[in-house]
């Protein structure tokens, strides 16, 4: 009978102290809960000063990267200390879990897990919470056909998209052009000519009038190559040393086994779908109407700058505000984030 | 032709028992009581080094042979053992889970001179259960919360483990086991786990001094 109450003593310790670990103090808060929403169970992380109820809630980007790993710079260090920012795993990556079917897996369910999330909130901190809506790279796709389903921007006081895609097939021919361009400008100043040649010799291998999805990884993945290169030779410089918190949140917040795995699980999966035509809004952009923060590093090569020009002059929006970072990349957050927290901090500010 | 592969087997098998015996063998006492077979496992539990948890277990001799080798310098003793395992346990991912677990299978195990152990535990019978944080369910605009939320999932598992034996002290081997473990369904598939499992076994009552089989 002892070693019962024992073995029930050593399963119960751990559950009670996991479910107290979370800190109510409104002006500071920390906490995490799931979203369960069609077979899925979500983890969001809520951190920050909510006592005015303002919510930014964060979409990562990838698909298949973690809420979490976003915590960092001035994200934690200011933005935190102005609204209650939410770090949400979405369906299929992070820590997320759950039992569903490839059919449940694509952009219009997740569009609704991001409307289940916001409903969650509403039912724990009160139908006055307000909510601000920022993607990051694919979390923009999500952003985007979140806001143009339904009434969903009745709900939302803002959107920031941070280097984040609208078209996917647009993308595919902003690639074809930026390379073109930045391989020459690259050459002219006699930086990496090679690379940079390969590059140009890369982009004529590839079709340049249907968009496939072959040709797309091949010049997706040149990206990250290329935009590395870049930073090397000093075009993109940190205004802080982001690195180590970037390395922890990836190592140590999470399980790093379980989010790399489930993040190539959902890239795998959620590709199936046709991303040139599902993943393509550029014909419904001027049905956004809320006021729209666009941030953009110059020197962003997975998502190009052009693309953020793009979407600033197709939206509906009346206040419409696109911000050019000259010394950062495809994350501004990470290296111009004293003057990104500046610009996400004024527009929250303006339009609470 | 059934005959001649009856005599054939007879034959192996007298030969194998016949070469065990050359070698001097013990076989486990079929009178040693339940206890005496059983060795108990507490360990600490890390899944991906940093989630700590803890795991206990219990392994069950079901076979035992050891061969003693007759050398100059010595005697040589290697004990190989096959044994009923099952274990219960449980991991804190601080920011997410708790996940508690049991499973079932066989072990095989050997044991060289110097007391050194090398082990393989497959565990194809395993329960995996996450319990979450507090948990709401979204349903048709509805917000309900859930109770006990968390998931569960069938966890066959596999473990490499090395260890020693440690003559004459209560707990009488150390252990550590590299852990793979596969959750399913997972989201829309499986998830791969790797653990580490760090311990002590321990037997609740000491065995015999002499087996009566020992020759």
């Amino acid at each position: 009978m002892r070693n019962n109450y024992l073995k029930i003593g050593l399963f119960f310790v751990p559950v009670l102290f996991f479910m107290s670990c979370a800190k109510e103090d409104i002006n500071d808060l920390s906490d995490t809960f799931y979203v369960r929403h069609k077979g899925a169970d979500m983890p969001a992380h809520i951190y920050g000063n909510a006592s005015e109820k303002v919510f930014l809630i964060l979409l990562h980007g990838g698909p298949g990267d973690s809420g979490l790993s976003y915590r960092f710079g001035t994200i934690k260090n200011r933005i935190e200390k102005s609204c209650a920012v939410v770090y949400f795993d979405q369906r299929g990556s992070g820590m997320s879990q759950g039992r569903f079917s490839e059919n449940d897996f694509n952009i219009d369910v997740m569009t609704e897990d991001v409307m289940a999330l916001v409903k969650v909130i509403q039912h724990k901190y009160g139908n006055d919470s307000r909510f601000f809506l920022m993607g990051h790279s694919w979390g923009g796709t999500l952003g985007i056909a979140t806001l143009l389903k339904n009434n969903n921007q009745d709900f939302f006081k803002g959107w920031i998209n941070v280097d984040g895609v609208h078209d996917w097939r647009q993308l595919y021919f902003g690639y074809i052009e930026n390379y073109k361009v930045l391989s020459k400008e690259q050459i002219a100043l006699g930086n990496r000519v090679d690379y940079w040649q390969k590059v140009l010799n890369k982009v004529k291998t590839v079709d340049p009038l249907k968009p496939n999805l072959e040709d797309f990884f091949k010049l997706n993945r040149e990206a990250f190559i290329a935009e590395t290169n870049i930073r090397r030779d000093g075009f993109i410089v940190s205004d802080g040393d982001y690195e180590k918190e970037i390395v922890n949140n990836y190592v140590f917040k999470n399980n790093l086994l379980t989010t790399f795995w489930s993040g190539a699980m959902a890239r795998n999966v959620l590709i199936r779908e046709d991303i040139f035509k599902n993943w393509s809004f550029e014909d419904r952009l001027n049905e956004i109407k809320i006021p729209s923060l666009l941030l953009w590093g110059k020197h962003d090569v997975v998502i190009p700058y052009q693309i953020g020009e793009r979407i600033s002059v197709k939206m509906g929006s009346k206040y419409k505000k696109h911000v050019l970072f000259e010394q950062s990349g495809h994350f501004p957050g990470g290296t111009e984030s004293q003057k990104f927290a500046d610009e996400v901090e004024a527009f929250i500010s303006m339009n609470k | 032709m059934k005959k001649i592969a009856l005599c054939c087997f007879y034959f192996i098998s007298l030969q194998n028992h016949a070469q065990l015996i050359s070698e001097k063998q013990k076989v486990v006492d079929s009178t040693t009581s339940f206890l005496e077979k059983t060795e108990f496992k507490l360990g600490y539990f890390g899944n991906a080094l940093w989630n700590p948890g803890l795991s206990s277990g219990a392994e069950y001799v079901i076979r035992e042979k050891i061969r003693i080798k007759e050398r100059k310098r010595g005697n040589k003793t290697i004990t190989k053992q096959l044994l009923l395992n099952g274990n219960l346990g449980f991991y804190w991912d601080p920011r997410s889970h708790v996940g508690v677990f049991t499973d079932y299978g066989i072990t095989w195990r050997r044991t060289n001179n110097k007391g050194k152990q090398i082990s393989i535990e497959f565990n194809p019978l395993g329960y995996h259960r996450s319990f979450f944080p507090e948990t709401y369910e979204v349903k048709n605009g509805e917000v309900d919360k859930v109770f006990l939320p968390g998931r569960g999932y069938y966890a066959p598992s596999l473990s490499l483990g090395f260890g020693r034996l440690r003559k004459g002290k209560k707990l009488t081997a150390s252990y550590f086991n590299i852990n793979f473990k596969l959750l399913t369904p997972y989201n829309t598939g499986s998830l791969p786990m790797v653990s580490f499992n760090y311990g002590y076994r321990f037997k609740l009552k000491k065995k015999k001094k002499h087996t009566k089989n020992e020759k």
